[in-house]
């Protein structure tokens, strides 16, 4: 299935006739005096596409200013040692956790929706979770800090921290300690999740209604429940979707920023407990973005960091963009 | 040769409808349970929610004095209108940008492009979507503060903001128009309508709500983003009197003094956050609003 | 109450004054008709006299419709298909159904067939005989016997609907039920299919539903003529399409109605 097309009701349609383009589309014979408008018509669409490639290419410009000893290391120390290993390590040890627990929960939530719960009910629900998703980062930052922060800090962390004990990096220490605030990754990766959630049920429930009605029955017919049903059938069958979820709601918690900075106790380090302080790459390049503003090598550092987070990025999203079966919804919800 | 089916005199395990073996009660009691559990999960998204809206309410409503909104004093710990407006202003000039390329866009790739360039304009859209802010934020710094010279300045931030906004209203405004039933379309153009005169008035009006829908998504996302503007504006105290001004705006009232430490700085972030989730949150339910009227035209349309 | 043991020619499905409403607009209207074992009956009228509600109401599909109110019984072998401590998921282990398009799973073959199996037995050397079996019983065995792991989605339409044949046959049911199961289905598919049904009907009890009365004609013993929701005739097929009593039903069976 083609997933940029519109729906076949409406698709397929042939460009209208403009007058660079009589044929409707066709190339225009030599000659035509008004091809060029056709390329001007071009410019508008392509804006975002530009925008990208002026992305890439002016980061990768500005990127060559100067060398970075040491850029690929995991030692960060500022005009010396370029090391971005931490603040990527960071990036991953809080993304893949929140994508996890988004995707478990997402897709809880999509089975309710879908499946368990009357379509009244589910349609009063669902735009909750799709509001999660027009919070703006600095009111999750500042709630997160201020209401979730102590309660991480001095219950949750120290409880799981006496639980876990016999797991060595699960277990805070004197000199991995627990930051009262509750500043770190624990706290970072649950706000992430809480962003990351709108996308990943989104697409898991579309995914799911768009699993065919004689599919469900049959299974239904042959004595499986509900539960069973989804295992075995609908889920299966929308793999495709599924994983989409899990790629776009890994991009969108790779790439938060603003309540990340506030939540994870920017430290230029690998935490050294689960409990402890560190850095993304993100929230790196955005509180550091000062320093750029006086030194040419600290501008490179940064847009190197730019680099490395935009690729990520990129690769993240086109891989997840391949698989959606359906664009109609995530655009209408702006996902 | 042995009967495939059991002859009715035989008995088979399903013969009694109400079984009470162990596996069959699992399966059931299981399917039970996540009939219960899943729902309950709406909780993780509501509570949140709920909390923060009203923690922060809690905190600021007893606070707020009308004063405070609509000073116009330069900003500080109690006038909050320089920001405001500033925002207004802001969003204004950056939604207007984002409307005129992203319609434009939108409308030229859903009727005139062939298909491969279509796919192109549509994939671009989507990938700006999904670039982190802080990455359009940094490439509105590199291009306009640096490379073209502006400095941190208004006119930044609000082309950058812009940049992020515009693939919104792109989208919205291809879907918006693919959407269109054929048979409109083709009666439109069958009986003598020029391109530009179906777009004009027959696509518009009718994608209209939807177009709308996006635009007010975009403000609402834009209002709420602080990334890209903390590193293409710097920080003033009044209401930028020229393209070239210095700006603040809300998001970053809050992202600036919530960490200060001191307590009345503290509460104006407090309160800046207050406005801000009752405008962004007052958006979406307009959205939301706008788009349920819509589907049921659509239904309409559809007869 | 099960009341499994008795002589041959004991009803094992039969409706019992059921009435079927939505929204207060009457689907069926005080149905009842027996199934006798061994046999084949074809639920015919036209569009819209709810023979579909009506086979989706034997193994409580009609559940899946919100909105939609039973009163009356269904019983299987004696006992209320619709009573309260009744799952449905039991009651359509031994009332199975196939659907008008062929709705295969996207997996292979066996694994489409053991899947009722799966859900209740683990032993796969019971799974493998089944299986076998049920292939057989639905006359796709010879063609797909020597690649069982093909994928079901690489099958022809007709042999599609056979695997769903098979597939729910795999569980033993006794009764199976058919929603104008060739409607998707070319000529020379739909020929294979009623020969299938043809075999079958000499070992489970089966209901047909379908618009085509030619087809009832081939493969039915009994048929039950619906309109608007009521039950206007039922009897011996000859019976029925040769000398029906009602005008109605001689309306249909002339061709005036479709």
């Amino acid at each position: 299935m083609d997933a940029s097309a519109p729906s076949s009701e409406t698709g397929g349609r042939e460009p209208l006739p403009s007058p660079s383009t009589p044929n409707g589309g066709a190339p225009s014979p030599p000659g035509s005096r008004l091809a060029w408008l056709r390329y001007l018509a071009l410019v508008p669409a392509l804006i975002p596409l530009g925008v990208i490639f002026a992305i890439v290419y002016t980061i990768s410009w500005a990127s060559h200013l100067t060398s970075l000893p040491g850029f690929f290391s995991f030692n960060w120390a500022p005009t010396t040692n370029w090391g971005i290993g931490v603040f990527v390590v960071g990036s991953f040890m809080t993304a893949v956790p929140a994508l996890f627990f988004s995707m478990v929960i997402g897709l809880g939530l999509a089975v309710a929706s879908t499946t368990y719960l009357p379509r009244l009910i589910s349609s009063l629900l669902d735009p909750f979770v799709d509001l999660l998703a027009g919070i703006p980062s600095v009111i999750y930052g500042i709630w997160g800090f201020v209401v979730i922060g102590p309660y991480f800090g001095l219950t949750l962390n120290p409880w799981l921290s006496a639980h876990l004990q016999l797991i060595p990096w699960f277990h805070a220490t004197r000199t991995a300690p627990i930051n009262s605030l509750g500043l770190g990754l624990p706290l970072a990766i649950f706000v992430l999740t809480l962003m990351s959630l709108p996308i990943t049920t989104l697409l898991i429930r579309d995914s799911l209604r768009a699993v065919p009605k004689d599919l469900w029955e049959s299974g239904l017919a042959l004595g499986a429940t509900r539960w069973e049903v989804l295992r075995r059938v609908a889920f299966p069958y929308s793999r495709r979707g599924i994983m989409s979820a899990a790629f776009l709601g890994f991009g969108r918690a790779f790439g938060e920023t603003v309540a990340v900075a506030m939540l994870i106790g920017s430290t230029a380090q690998i935490p050294p407990s689960f409990y402890g302080t560190g850095y993304t790459l993100a929230a790196a390049m955005f509180e550091l973005i000062d320093s750029a503003y006086t030194s040419a090598q600290w501008l490179s550092v940064l847009t190197e960091m730019a680099l490395v987070l935009l690729v990520i990025s990129l690769v993240v999203n086109i891989a997840g963009r391949r698989l959606v079966i359906s664009l109609s919804t995530t655009e209408v919800a702006g996902v | 040769m042995a009967a495939p089916v059991a002859s009715i005199s035989e008995q088979l395990p399903g013969d009694v409808l109400i079984d009470r073996s162990p596996r069959t009660r699992f399966r059931l009691g299981f399917d039970r349970a996540m009939g219960w559990l899943t729902p309950l999960l709406f909780l993780v998204a509501i509570l949140p929610i709920l909390d923060m809206v009203y923690y922060i309410s809690a905190k600021v409503v007893p606070t707020l004095t009308w004063n405070i909104i609509t000073s116009t004093s330069p900003y500080q710990t109690d006038a909050l209108g320089v920001p405001l407006t500033t925002t207004a202003y802001l969003i204004g000039l950056s939604t207007a940008l984002a409307v005129a390329f992203g319609l434009l866009g939108g409308i030229v790739t859903a009727e005139l492009l062939p298909e491969r360039w279509a796919s192109a304009a549509r994939t671009g859209a989507n990938l700006l979507v999904g670039t982190p802010s802080i990455i359009i934020g940094y490439l509105g710094y590199l291009a306009f503060v640096l490379y073209f010279g502006w400095g941190l300045v208004f006119l930044s931030g609000a082309v950058t903001l812009s940049f992020f906004m515009t693939p919104y209203v792109f989208r919205t405004a291809d879907l918006a128009f693919s959407s269109i039933p054929r048979t409109i379309r083709e009666a439109a153009l069958g009986s003598g309508a020029s391109p530009s005169q179906y777009i004009v008035r027959v696509g518009l009006p009718i994608a209209f709500p939807q177009i709308l829908t996006g635009v007010f998504l975009a403000m609402a996302i834009g209002i709420g983003e602080t990334a890209p503007l903390v590193l293409t504006m710097e920080s003033a105290v009044l209401v930028p009197h020229s393209l070239f001004s210095p700006a603040i705006v809300l998001t970053e009232v809050i992202w600036e003094n919530f960490q200060s430490g001191t307590p009345v700085l503290v509460l104006l972030a407090f309160q800046a956050a207050f406005l801000l989730l009752v405008i962004v949150l007052g958006l979406n339910v307009i959205v939301r609003v706008i788009s349920a009227r819509y589907q049921k035209r659509l239904e309409g349309l559809y007869q | 109450m099960s009341g499994a043991e008795g002589a041959e020619g004991r009803t094992i499905l039969s409706v019992d004054h059921l009435t079927v409403t939505a929204k207060g607009k009457t689907l069926l209207d005080d149905i009842s008709i027996d199934f006798a074992p061994h046999s084949l009956t074809a639920v015919v009228g036209p569009s819209g006299c709810g023979k579909t509600t009506l086979v989706r109401s034997l193994n409580r599909m009609t559940e899946l419709t919100p909105g939609l109110r039973v009163k009356g019984a269904v019983n299987y072998l004696g006992q209320n298909i619709y009573d309260r401590r009744v799952n449905p998921v039991l009651v359509r282990r031994r009332i199975g159904m196939v659907f008008q398009r062929p709705t295969v799973f996207p997996s292979s073959i066996y694994e489409n067939c053991a899947f009722g199996l799966r859900l209740v037995h683990t032993e796969e050397e019971k799974v493998d005989v089944a299986v076998r079996q049920a292939l057989t019983r639905a006359g796709l065995w010879d063609e797909v016997k020597d690649d069982l792991d093909r994928p079901a989605l690489s099958l022809s339409g007709g042999q599609a609907q056979r695997l769903c044949i098979a597939r729910a046959l795999a569980v033993q049911p006794r009764v199976l039920l058919l929603d104008e199961p060739s409607s998707a289905l070319d000529p020379g598919a739909t020929q294979r299919l009623e020969a299938t049904m043809e075999h079958l009907k000499e070992e489970i009890v089966m209901v047909l539903v379908t618009h085509n009365v030619g087809q009832a004609a081939r493969v039915s013993d009994r048929v039950a003529f619906l309109h608007t929701g009521r039950l206007v005739e039922v009897g011996e097929t000859d019976d029925i399409l040769e000398r029906p009593k009602d005008p109605l039903t001689q309306q249909f069976i002339s061709g005036r109605f479709e």
